[in-house]
């Protein structure tokens, strides 16, 4: 029964989760207090009517934080996956379609890079730049590119050769028409869905690396860095440990469901 | 005597029949066999017997009854006894027939395991014995994995399993279809030997009328989940009564008849 | 045999590459390699002491002369010494490494312990709650930030129930909060593999083909169809040990746990490069040699690929 209901309805569901995202980008704009307003008489405040999370060690306003936290941290997720996606798409079809040496020689380049676990590279690569969000931003692309330009590649390879190009290839079609109507809603469909999986794992990836202290830098909200330097204060208060984490998990949660129904409505192997 | 006989089975998918009025009646030793179109139910009704039916299918009326005891009321245990040593499977896909990463004696030596409590030494034999029935070479098949066997070898192979046991009854569901055709008739000849050496029944399933004529006692024709005629080979073939069968004959060449008795 | 050796040849070419691309880096890192070795808290260098460490480390002489020079140190396992400790970078990494093995050793075991037993449960009670509840592990799970289940575990087993540590290392008590952190994060992708696999392999054909011989259910599931689901699963365990190492770094820094991962954070915190660089290169070529056993693995797994000599990629 919940079967058939997921079926019927795994478009709404996939609304919902986008809708998701979306409130997350803009809720800053609702928020009661300044997320870097220092008030050193409220500090460490448990949550109340007036502070909904509470405060935290320098009187922060913790709902406030959160909001603006869920900004930076999926915001800059987003942004990340746009820069990948903007160098990942093209050159994967390029390559595919065109094909020879020089398909060869990126393929090996892009081999090597995925030899190391993105996680190394974006911490590597932050690490020698300095921290700030933008060099993990850096990193963090540079760690993720290759496998967009694969997984592109790999779709045009794979339906280049079917039937329904060599018609179209036939009819008369330019390369550039063969590749926008036929090839290119493929091409879409797949990467669309590795990039919904891929989003909870770059918010870990952020999370986790401004939590060593790589990353976004204080005053930035950002939900791991408010884990980092929250620490000393957990077994105080409760809540500056709870709050920010929940929040990591639910929208990571959240992108993964998208990705698995997006997934199963794709039928995209692996 | 009958040593198979099925009366008036439905079988049911999801709620809706695909499968009825279906009765076969054979007899120790007989070759019986059962041709139709795809899609006409044979293989479903095999199945059946050896209660191989998946989960959204099952007999929703009528009985079967083998060696004197009835089919529809066995529970998995004893179906699980009663198959590779009573009834055999042959399939179409012999690639299939085997798990690819096990090796093909280990395969044989599980079965006779399962079904008895022979020394190592004794299934070897057995196993050997089997394989020599089909005219491969023992040991050189025993050893080896699925993928290095031809697809004729491969169906052989398959058809030593099902008979190492002395089985009363094997059910060939399409064994040639997939082969090329020289293959296909050195195939049928490895049946047709052993039959006469342990004297089983067969339950010959086929869309290919020729093989009908060549080997069988007794034939019934299906269509659509439902079998329209049944009689001995001689009888269907030179005489048929229902209009489906008598265009299934006109529909398969034939040798001009005098041709066609020499070589029978 | 031929693959093997072909493969080792390509591991030595990428050393080479590796080791070049790492001197490259290391050129182009910001600040004055000469400056940061000298310095050692504020005490102000001399301009003959900068003079005569330049011309050790042969600063002056043309690239390709100094990459010669590296490459000869790199071969002979000297990767430079550390700016902050003044050790050579090889016997900080070679002493911290057990620490991270042991680590990695025991989430793996943590991994293999949770996956496996729900990954099959899972497949084999398929739709039912079992399977639901596995599945809803495997979700959350893999939504969860490693480092934070972390700060759970310690709030409540270290703080609270005061049972087990929460830094360092000596006993087996300071290995089982951090292992069980990283082997419950991860163990959350691989119950749904294992689930996938399993449900595949259930469906073959062969599978109804040992059926009709009569084989008990029971058997079928754990040498037909458990078997064959076992070589995915291993090349993917071997993959993950990748995202396994980045692990240990976070869960390392998070319960102050003295292997490489937590040394290569306090050298980035630090800007200590030749520790850093280190570090990757220890890294990699640990990933390729795993790369290269893995692939022997499932070799020797599947005969099919063993006796016909099909390349797998």
């Amino acid at each position: 029964m919940f079967r058939q209901m997921y079926w019927t309805h795994s478009r709404t569901l996939l609304f919902i989760l986008f809708a998701f995202f979306l409130v997350i980008l803009t809720a800053p704009l609702l928020a009661p207090y300044d997320p870097l307003q220092i008030n050193m008489n409220e500090r460490l405040l448990k949550p109340s009517a007036e502070h909904f999370f509470g405060t935290d060690y320098l009187g922060r306003d913790l709902f406030s934080r959160i909001l603006a936290g869920g900004q930076v941290t999926v915001g800059t997720s987003i942004l990340v996956l746009g820069i990948v996606l903007l160098i990942g798409v093209p050159l994967g079809m390029f390559s595919g379609f065109v094909g020879g040496r020089f398909d060869r020689y990126l393929m090996r380049i892009i081999d090597a890079f995925l030899a190391f676990p993105d996680f190394i590279v974006a911490i590597v690569l932050s690490g020698i730049l300095g921290p700030g969000m933008l060099n993990l931003i850096f990193a963090i692309v540079v760690a993720k590119w290759g496998s967009y330009v694969r997984l592109v590649r790999s779709t045009v390879l794979s339906e280049k050769e079917k039937d329904y190009i060599l018609m179209a290839v036939v009819n008369g079609l330019s390369t550039f028409q063969i590749i926008r109507k036929h090839l290119l809603p493929h091409v879409v469909g797949n990467v669309f869905v590795l990039a919904t999986l891929d989003l909870g794992k770059i918010i870990l990836l952020i999370a986790s690396l401004s939590y060593i202290g790589l990353g976004a830098q204080p005053p930035t909200p950002e939900w791991g860095a408010m884990l980092n330097e929250s620490t000393p204060y957990f077994h105080t208060s409760p809540y500056l440990m709870f709050i920010p984490g929940i929040a990591i998990m639910f929208t990571v949660l959240v992108s993964n469901l998208a990705g698995d129904v997006l997934r199963d409505r794709f039928d995209v192997k692996g | 005597m009958s040593l198979l006989t099925i009366d008036q089975m439905q079988i049911n998918f999801r709620n809706k029949p695909i499968v009825e009025n279906v009765n076969i009646t054979a007899r120790k030793g007989e070759w019986f066999t059962l041709i139709g179109e795809s899609g006409s139910g044979k293989s479903i009704t095999a199945s059946a017997i050896g209660g191989l039916l998946p989960k959204e299918m099952w007999i929703a009326a009528g009985h079967i009854q083998f060696d004197n005891k009835d089919m529809t009321h066995l529970s998995k245990k004893e179906f699980q006894n009663l198959r590779g040593k009573e009834i055999s499977y042959v399939f179409q896909d012999y690639q299939s027939s085997f798990t690819p990463f096990i090796k093909i004696g280990k395969q044989m030596d599980e079965m006779i395991q399962a079904h008895s409590s022979l020394t190592k030494n004794e299934r070897k034999e057995i196993a050997f014995q089997a394989l020599e029935d089909v005219q491969l070479p023992a040991k050189r098949v025993y050893n080896s994995y699925p993928f290095q066997l031809s697809g004729g070898q491969l169906q052989r192979a398959s058809i030593a399993m099902a008979i190492m046991l002395n089985p009363k009854l094997l059910i060939a569901d399409e064994p040639t279809t997939a082969l090329d055709s020289m293959t296909a008739a050195h195939v049928l000849e490895v049946i047709a030997n052993i039959k006469e050496k342990i004297n089983c029944a067969i339950l010959f399933i086929t869309h290919d009328l020729r093989l009908a004529r060549k080997y069988s006692d007794t034939v019934a024709v299906m269509k659509k989940g439902e079998i329209v005629e049944t009689g001995t080979k001689t009888n269907v073939i030179h005489h048929p009564r229902h209009p489906y069968t008598k265009q299934l004959l006109s529909a398969a060449p034939t040798l001009p008849n005098k041709m066609h008795e020499v070589i029978t | 045999m031929i693959q093997v050796a072909k493969r080792f040849i390509e591991f030595i070419i990428f050393l080479l590459l590796l080791s070049f691309i790492s001197f490259i880096f290391i050129k182009l890192a910001p600040g004055d390699p000469v400056k940061q070795m000298l310095q050692v808290d504020e005490v102000s260098v001399t301009k003959e002491q900068i003079e005569a460490l330049r011309e050790e480390l042969k600063l002056h002489e043309p690239i390709y002369v100094q990459y010669w020079y590296w490459l000869k140190r790199f071969f002979e396992f000297d990767l430079g010494h550390s700016y902050i400790t003044k050790q050579p970078v090889v016997s900080e990494l070679l002493s911290r490494f057990p620490a991270t093995i042991t680590l990695t050793c025991t989430s793996l075991i943590v991994m293999i312990l949770i996956s496996i037993p729900l990954g099959t449960l899972s497949a084999l009670y398929k739709n039912k709650w079992v399977d639901h509840i596995c599945r809803l592990f495997a979700l959350v799970g893999s939504s969860i930030p490693s480092f934070w289940l972390g700060l759970l575990f310690i709030e409540l087993f270290a703080v609270q129930l005061g049972l087990l540590p929460s830094m360092g290392k000596g006993t087996i008590q300071h290995v089982i909060l951090p292992s069980l952190t990283l082997g419950i994060a991860m163990s959350a992708v691989y119950v749904r593999l294992l689930r996938s696999s399993l449900l595949e392999s259930l469906n073959e054909d062969y599978v109804k083909a040992a059926r009709a011989r009569g084989i008990s259910e029971k058997r079928i599931f754990l040498f037909h169809v458990f078997r064959r689901s076992l070589i995915p699963v291993i090349t993917i365990f071997g993959m993950s040990l990748g995202s396994l190492i980045s692990g240990t770094v976070v869960i390392e820094v998070l319960f102050a746990y003295p292997g490489i991962g937590k040394m290569v954070v306090d050298a980035i915190i630090r800007r200590d490069y030749p520790v850093i660089q280190g570090y990757v290169l220890f890294i990699t070529i640990l990933i390729v040699l795993i790369n290269i056993f893995v692939d022997i693995c499932c070799r020797y797994l599947n005969p099919e690929i063993r006796l016909k000599g099909v390349e797998r990629r």
